[in-house]
């Protein structure tokens, strides 16, 4: 019969320190990601990418404190460091404190990603939507397997590539031809699925400059799985400035 | 025939089954002869009327309507349940080797048939992704490997398989279906025939998706999204068949696990002295129960859309998304039918290994439930960037809440293990690796949930990555620690734990150098189901894809020690982890009759009372007649 009871409180402390190390070490790593960010080239994914960044760093935390727990318990109680075969003196089936803790932290942190990223991130997509004063408008047709843009006001119709001048909100209206599509352009933060028989609309503010050849993130890519072609449904992009486009448009419209 | 019937008739048998004959796996072979013949006159019969050909999709889905009923029918369903019904005398079930070979109403049988057709449905679902890494080993595999068809065939049938042919079963129907009237304390489920059915609805369905490219294939993913599904191969029509045949067989085995548990525990089986595991199959079960029905209509009108002109969701007058709200109406909280056993595993095992309670018990019973109640109401969080802004909130807040019951099961598992004296077993080893691959899969589960993120992150390889952790990282791991953990129940012989404790570090480290990275592919604008990427992918996609093949290779160990321990194993005591579950008050390997006829079980207290001088929970009692 064992009679050295486990000094509960003293592991906990052994866990803290733990604690107190892994944390910094993961925000680290986490820091490490976050700062290879691929391209935010839009209004849009700022949004989408800080609240993906923000969910990082709280994961990470939330990843520490609850799976060095887990290793630490494993080894901390494990039968091999008690010297006789006894069952553990501790046979408590409950313990309140904890269970409020753990219950209030739950609630909260949930509650708290409801708000934000969750509504906030929301609320600012549309808020950029609704504000969106003189958009311009291309209309996107997705069919098997290739991309078609038109520029209903600017004269320019079925292209393949997209153009987009630079800081100036464009509405995509995406219709499709055929199966379920989805429109991405990854370094745009946003995608909206095509879907066959409605119309949808996608709000996409480009802050940076460039094109599918400077950087691959600024490309279309069919992201909902349509058929053999999928794969290969993209289309060159090129976010240029003011006067660079009203040139494009100049030397594409009728 | 009564249970009990078959009790006595064994009892007053020579005790010992027979030994192994060939005869034996005569009704396996008969179902099979049926099933093809029945298959094929049918569907060149369809095909001569219809002025078609035999692989087109009208032939191939009535020649599949009459190969299943040929194929159960040739299994003894006829003889053993049918022919009593029409006014025949029905054939008795037979207690030997030979009930593994054909339909029998004992569900540790079928149990049995389940692990064995899980092990074979993993083998190629697995080689299916093995050729899916190899695709992806450069950015254009398509001149010298599958081409984009055949790879979109591939993912189709590797995730179909390994989700309804593996994961919907693994737990619930291998460990489930045996252990469940061994922890009741009662001899049978409450419908024991159509439990035996279910099994032999797995292996035609199975078939038949792996089979699909032989009528021209399916390219949708194991989604069947239409328009796409109409429009891409005839093998469509076995997808939707055989999915729809294995949610049947899900159905009927949950019948029986909610119907058991509700109506025949033992005496003095309060709610609150259900098993962990119990509650864990109890909740699985309700949610098939429930949420099937829609999405089995769903995957009919898709199937309808295709071979009989309707326009559900195909054509002018189609709508598209209506299928997506039908399919994951099920398909979301499918993935609590896979892991709520797996969480209700690891309290069941890490209480014995750490002779404690489980801490918070019903904390995590109301956990399990939390998620059965919110899991059905969050499928559209499947297509956030297909629907209006207004459903986004709603969805996305639901969806999120979950992760409250959820942390109820950690809490209760880290306040168990807190304190104890735990034996790291390979099973407990096993068990708490799932526990740390579900952490990055849950808090990863929170970035598809918000839909700012999940904006960029929807159909990207951070959803792979995602969902591999939960179902590969959990599900799977703890499948390994429940077969290991009970081995010694079923076979009477212990696991090799040398190479069963290798394999669970071979797994942990190759999993995660797989799917880790995924993570980091998602985020840098690799998307989802595609056989040829770009070359500034190229580097993770080779590492990734070494990696993978390590870890397929690695399961040739747990397959080769089931196998031999099954038959060398060292011999087991009657209770090897010391463990004060019903399960185990029954000798090893388990005989036909668990519980002898004229003794009943009484509970009188918990089954995770590990304190020192704990009394027994369970008394014996001769039974009373007319009871």
């Amino acid at each position: 019969m064992s009679t050295k009871k486990e000094n509960l409180w003293k592991a906990f402390g052994g866990l803290v320190v733990i604690w107190v190390i892994g944390m910094p070490i993961g925000e680290y790593l986490a820091a490490r990601l976050v700062h290879h960010w691929p391209l935010m080239g839009s209004l849009e994914a700022h949004i989408t990418g800080d609240a993906t960044t923000y969910l990082i760093w709280q994961a990470v935390a939330l990843y520490v404190l609850v799976g060095t727990t887990i290793v630490y318990s494993a080894i901390r109680f494990s039968a091999s460091r008690a010297p006789d075969a006894e069952p553990p003196p501790y046979q408590a089936r409950s313990w309140t404190p904890f269970i409020v803790f753990w219950l209030g932290m739950s609630i909260a942190i949930n509650l708290a990603n409801t708000i934000y990223p969750g509504m906030v991130g929301l609320e600012q997509l549309w808020a950029l939507q609704l504000n969106a004063k003189n958009p311009l408008v291309v209309d996107v047709t997705a069919q098997q397997w290739k991309w078609t843009f038109s520029y209903p006001k600017q004269g320019v119709t079925d292209v393949s590539q997209l153009v987009v001048p630079v800081g100036r909100p464009v509405e995509f209206v995406l219709r499709s031809k055929d199966v379920e599509h989805d429109f991405w352009v990854p370094a745009w933060g946003v995608k909206k699925d095509v879907i066959p028989n409605e119309i949808r609309h996608l709000y996409v503010t480009p802050t940076v400059l460039g094109s599918t050849a400077t950087n691959p993130m600024i490309r279309v890519q069919c992201s909902l799985i349509c058929g053999n072609g999928h794969p290969m449904m993209r289309a060159p992009v090129q976010v240029v400035t003011n006067k660079g486009f009203k040139a494009w448009v100049a030397s594409n419209s009728f | 025939m009564a249970t009990s019937d078959v009790q006595r008739h064994a009892q007053n048998g020579n005790g010992e089954s027979d030994s192994f004959a060939l005869s034996m796996i005569w009704p396996m072979v008969r179902a099979g002869l049926w099933g093809f013949t029945a298959y094929f006159a049918v569907a060149w019969i369809t095909a001569m009327l219809a002025h078609t050909v035999i692989v087109n999709p009208l032939p191939a889905t009535l020649g599949y309507v009459a190969g299943l009923i040929g194929w159960i029918m040739g299994s003894g369903i006829w003889e053993g349940w049918i022919r009593r019904a029409f006014g025949g005398e029905e054939a008795p079930a037979l207690t030997g080797v030979e009930r593994y070979f054909r339909f029998s109403s004992d569900p540790k049988a079928t149990a049995t048939r389940y692990v064995v057709f899980n092990i074979v449905a993993f083998l190629f679902a697995g080689l299916a992704a093995m050729m899916i890494r190899i695709q992806l080993l450069t950015p254009d595999s398509t001149k010298w490997w599958l081409s984009e068809i055949h790879y979109n065939q591939t993912f189709g049938i590797h995730g179909l398989m390994m989700l309804l042919a593996v994961a919907a079963s693994v737990i619930v129907g291998g460990a489930g279906y045996y252990l469940l009237p061994l922890m009741l304390g009662v001899r049978n489920v409450v419908y024991p025939k159509l439990l035996g059915l279910s099994w032999w609805l797995l292996p035609p369905a199975a078939v038949a998706v792996f089979m699909s490219p032989l009528i021209g294939g399916f390219q949708t993913g194991w989604w069947g999204y239409p328009p796409l599904a109409q429009n891409s191969g005839s093998g469509i029509v076995f997808y939707a068949l055989g999915a729809a045949t294995l949610l049947t067989s899900s159905v009927l085995g949950a019948i029986n696990v909610v119907g058991t548990i509700v109506y025949m525990r033992a005496k003095g089986m309060s709610l609150g002295r259900i098993p962990m595991f119990v509650w864990g199959l109890f909740a699985a079960a309700t949610i098939m129960v429930v949420s099937a029905p829609a999405t089995f209509t769903g995957t009919l009108m898709d199937l309808s859309d295709m071979i009989l002109g309707s326009h559900f969701y195909t054509g002018p007058g189609g709508h598209p998304l209506a299928y997506d709200d039908q399919f994951w109406w099920l398909f979301h909280p499918e993935v609590y039918v896979f892991v709520l056993p797996a969480f209700a595993a690891w309290l069941e095992i890490l209480p014995t290994a750490a002779q404690r309670p489980v801490f918070a018990r019903n904390w995590a019973i109301a956990g399990i439930l939390g998620i059965t109640m919110i899991g059905p109401m969050v499928g559209v969080h499947h297509f956030f960037t297909a629907v209006s802004p207004a459903r986004m909130p709603i969805f996305m807040t639901l969806t999120e809440t979950i992760s409250i019951p959820s942390g109820f099961v950690f809490l209760s598992a880290l306040g168990t293990l807190w304190g104890g004296r735990l034996k790291l077993s390979s099973p407990a080893l096993l068990c708490l690796m799932a526990m740390m691959n579900f952490l990055i899969g849950g808090l990863t589960g929170i970035f598809n949930a918000d839909v700012p993120a999940d904006l960029q992150l929807h159909n990207t390889y951070w959803v792979v990555a995602h969902f591999h952790y939960t179902i590969l990282g959990s599900v799977i791991f703890t499948w390994l620690a429940v077969l290991y953990w009970w081995f010694p129940k079923v076979t009477g012989r212990m696991v090799n734990e040398a190479w069963a404790k290798f394999h669970a570090w071979w797994f942990f480290v190759f999993f995660n150098m797989t799917f880790l990275p995924m993570f980091y592919l998602g985020i840098d604008g690799m998307n989802r189901r595609i056989a040829v990427y770009l070359p500034y992918l190229h580097s993770v996609n080779f590492f990734v894809s070494i990696s993978a093949f390590f870890l397929g290779a690695g399961f040739i160990i747990p397959g080769v020690n089931l196998l031999w321990s099954a038959f060398r194993g060292s011999k087991a005591t009657q209770n090897p982890w010391g463990s004060k579950s019903l399960e185990w008050h029954s000798v090893s390997p388990t005989p036909y009759t668990v519980f002898p006829e004229g003794r009943e079980v009484v509970v009188v207290g918990p089954n995770d009372n590990y304190a020192a001088g704990a009394s027994e929970p369970f008394v014996w009692v001769p039974t009373t007649p007319g009871k």
